[in-house]
């Protein structure tokens, strides 16, 4: 057997840094003609559900486009981690995948990280980013000038929520029930504003602990507001079903509505009959959508014949327009870099998403503030469309 | 002030508080027994409402055998882990057996995330939609139930520590290992004991939890409110964690009530900071004294 000191190992360790120096210069060479989108994607944790379906709807979309011939020559591809939603993992990944590829368009998990990372961003001023989150605060383009997400930011959610009651019944009473996270107190602040300028009663503001099972308190605060609407933020499934559930029990009259990710049809399909009635903001049209100007969702349906969550939706619509925003920039004959980028998809406008939403949209900030009122029939076990896509007004 | 009010809001404090109780009677078990603190209650609390799920929605079982199935399982797999993992670990540091709950509560997620996948869902109905009502207190039903249910447990146990031969053989192993095996005692037996019946109590605890919030692969953080009962009202004390429970459900209760929901956790672990000021071994527990 060979007797390794330590002169050996150093010796070793040289040689593997120089293969490895090596082999990544090679594999530059080799990634030349391709277009790479970086993830920092949550497929664990408490984010994972989305996360998954991200996941999914990013390598679909990167599939049929690289089908279709790729993007300006450049085939497209997919470099993932797993973040467990924990933005110290985030960021350890976006430096490991960072270093491995050559990357310009990326993919976060969360408003913590996009915040954590920004800096970073436009230090490098090499990477257009896009993710999960919707976070209002992103929704700066001087701020966060090379970030952008693939629909309204939360605030603008709940503005839209807030025209559709507006147009129901003038002057009703609202409740607002967020959970005390980042993500749940994101609107709340604006959106009593906004409420309160559109003529809307604010009659409450419940706020719920992160991990909060037993509302029976909040739903007594509930009763005594007794709200025409009750808007929920902050919140993915739990504990949403007992709010209704209890709420039905006392015999409230108040229709409960939601943001994006608490809009997913498969969560709510087993909920039973106290989801009936739940009406929410969705920028996307569900996976089971058969209307004649969306034939991408006839594509993905072909491609995956089982129901795919409203994660997927994002994850796809955002590879697409990051994509669209590489392929301008490229067909321009300019450099990749994020000031190009941006400055591409920002040139988005009345652009076809080939139905993922159901009007053109134009991307002239950081945000597509677009969407639909859904309300889910118990009965179909489907959100059915509530309104006609409602576009903000600045 | 609206007294009704406040009742309703006492009512549904002291509810959630049972459920907290429930929770920690798990960690006082296995504490009790053999001074280890399993951080892997809230995990296996998950897994007990997880079975539930398999054996109620999956298999199609009716309720009657899906909750004594789910509470068996729990044990099963509280008795595999204390004989393949925490056995193994007897003599070591209690930080290696502690960082082997940690990682064990990891796997049992990673477990159910790869079998039922990461969606949150909600477990069927089993406890009807009729409201509850104290005089003209509402109550919630489920949480009414949950009382119902950790009053019962709690009282049971707390007779059987007192009056059945595995209970005392439990508290004489608690007392001094050494000295109860000389009597006789089989004491890796009860190891054995204290992990099954703890793990189906959590497996149980989690068909109650789950029943209110739904299940998800995250749902143990609620174990975690758990282990601020037991450590307020005393690691090894089962009167403790009922204690505990109730105070803890009625100070969340009232603080989200009357400060705001953003002030719940705050009070909550202000009470733990000054509670283990004035009684670092908590309310009720066992105070511990060493000599040199």
């Amino acid at each position: 057997m060979t007797d390794l000191n330590r002169r050996h190992i150093l010796g070793l360790a040289a040689t593997a840094g120089l293969a490895s120096t090596f082999l990544s210069t090679l594999s530059a060479f080799a990634d030349e003609k391709e277009l790479v989108i970086g993830g920092s994607i949550p497929l664990t944790g408490v984010f994972a559900f989305a996360g998954v379906a991200i996941e999914a709807g990013i390598s679909d979309f990167v599939k049929i486009a690289n089908e279709a011939g790729g993007v300006a020559g450049r085939k497209l591809r997919l470099a993932y981690e797993d973040t467990a939603y924990k933005v110290d993992q985030s960021v350890a990944v976006f430096n490991k995948l960072t270093t491995q590829n050559d990357i310009h368009l990326y993919y976060g998990d969360s408003t913590g990280f996009a915040k954590t990372i920004n800096e970073e961003l436009n230090r490098r001023g090499s990477i257009l980013m896009a993710g999960a989150s919707f976070g209002s605060e992103l929704n700066n383009p001087e701020k966060y000038p090379f970030q952008f997400m693939a629909g309204p930011d939360y605030v603008e959610m709940i503005a839209i929520l807030l025209e559709y009651i507006a147009k129901q019944q003038k002057g009703a009473k609202i409740v607002f029930v967020n959970s005390d996270t980042e993500f749940g107190r994101d609107p709340i602040e604006a959106s009593v504003k906004r409420a309160k300028e559109m003529g809307l009663d604010v009659v409450g503001q419940i706020v719920t602990p992160p991990t909060a099972v037993d509302v029976s308190t909040e739903i007594l605060k509930l009763r005594r507001a007794n709200p025409d609407f009750t808007i929920f933020h902050g919140y993915v499934l739990a504990p949403l079903p007992e709010f209704l559930s209890q709420a039905k029990q006392l015999g409230l009259k108040s229709r409960f509505m939601g943001t994006f990710w608490s809009m997913d049809n498969s969560l709510w399909a087993n909920v039973g009959a106290p989801a009936d009635g739940y009406m929410g903001v969705m920028p996307y049209r569900y996976y089971y959508d058969t209307a004649p100007d969306a034939p991408i969702l006839e594509k993905i349906r072909k491609l995956r014949p089982t129901y795919q969550a409203t994660g997927y939706m994002q994850g796809f619509l955002t590879a697409m327009l990051m994509t669209e925003a590489a392929k301008r920039t490229l067909e321009a004959g300019k450099a990749l870099d994020a000031k190009n980028l941006k400055a591409s998809l920002n040139t988005i406008k009345d652009f076809d998403t080939g139905g993922i939403i159901g009007v053109p949209i134009s991307i002239p900030g950081n945000s597509v503030p677009v969407g639909r009122i859904y309300s889910y029939s118990a009965a179909e076990k489907q959100m059915k469309p509530a309104s006609d896509w409602i576009s903000l007004k600045k | 002030m609206d007294w009704l009010f406040f009742a309703e809001v006492t009512l549904a404090g002291l509810g959630s508080g049972a459920l907290l109780a429930l929770t920690a009677l798990a960690f006082v078990l296995i504490y009790k027994a053999t001074r280890v603190i399993n951080l892997a209650v809230g995990e296996i609390l998950m897994l007990g409402g997880y079975l539930f799920f398999a054996f109620s929605a999956g298999f199609g079982l009716p309720v009657w055998a899906a909750i004594p199935l789910a509470i068996a399982g729990g044990g099963v797999v509280g008795a595999l882990v204390e004989r393949a993992l925490i056995r193994p670990m007897l003599g070591e540091t209690p930080i290696s057996v502690f960082m082997v709950t940690v990682g064990l509560g990891s796997v049992l997620m990673g477990a159910v995330e790869l079998v039922w996948n990461t969606d949150p869902r909600a477990l069927p109905d089993f406890m009807g939609a009729t409201p509850v009502f104290i005089g003209e207190a509402y109550v919630s039903r489920k949480i009414a139930i949950g009382f119902g249910v950790a009053g019962v447990v709690i009282t049971l146990f707390l007779l059987l520590f007192r009056f059945w031969r595995g209970g005392v053989a439990l508290r004489a192993t608690a007392s001094d290992q050494a000295a109860a095996y000389s009597c006789g005692i089989n004491v890796p037996g009860v190891f054995s004991l204290a992990w099954i019946v703890a793990c189906a109590t959590a497996a149980g605890a989690g068909i109650l939890v789950g029943a209110i919030g739904g299940i998800s692969p995250t749902m143990g953080v609620f174990g975690l409110s758990a282990l601020v009962v037991v450590i307020i009202g005393g690691l090894d004390s089962v009167l403790g964690a009922l204690v505990g429970g109730l105070l803890i459900g009625l100070v969340e209760a009232w603080a989200g009530t009357f400060l705001g929901g953003e002030f719940k956790l705050v009070t909550t672990f202000s009470l733990l900071i000054a509670g283990l000021m004035i009684r670092p071994y908590g309310l009720f527990g066992t105070v511990e004294i060493e000599r040199l």
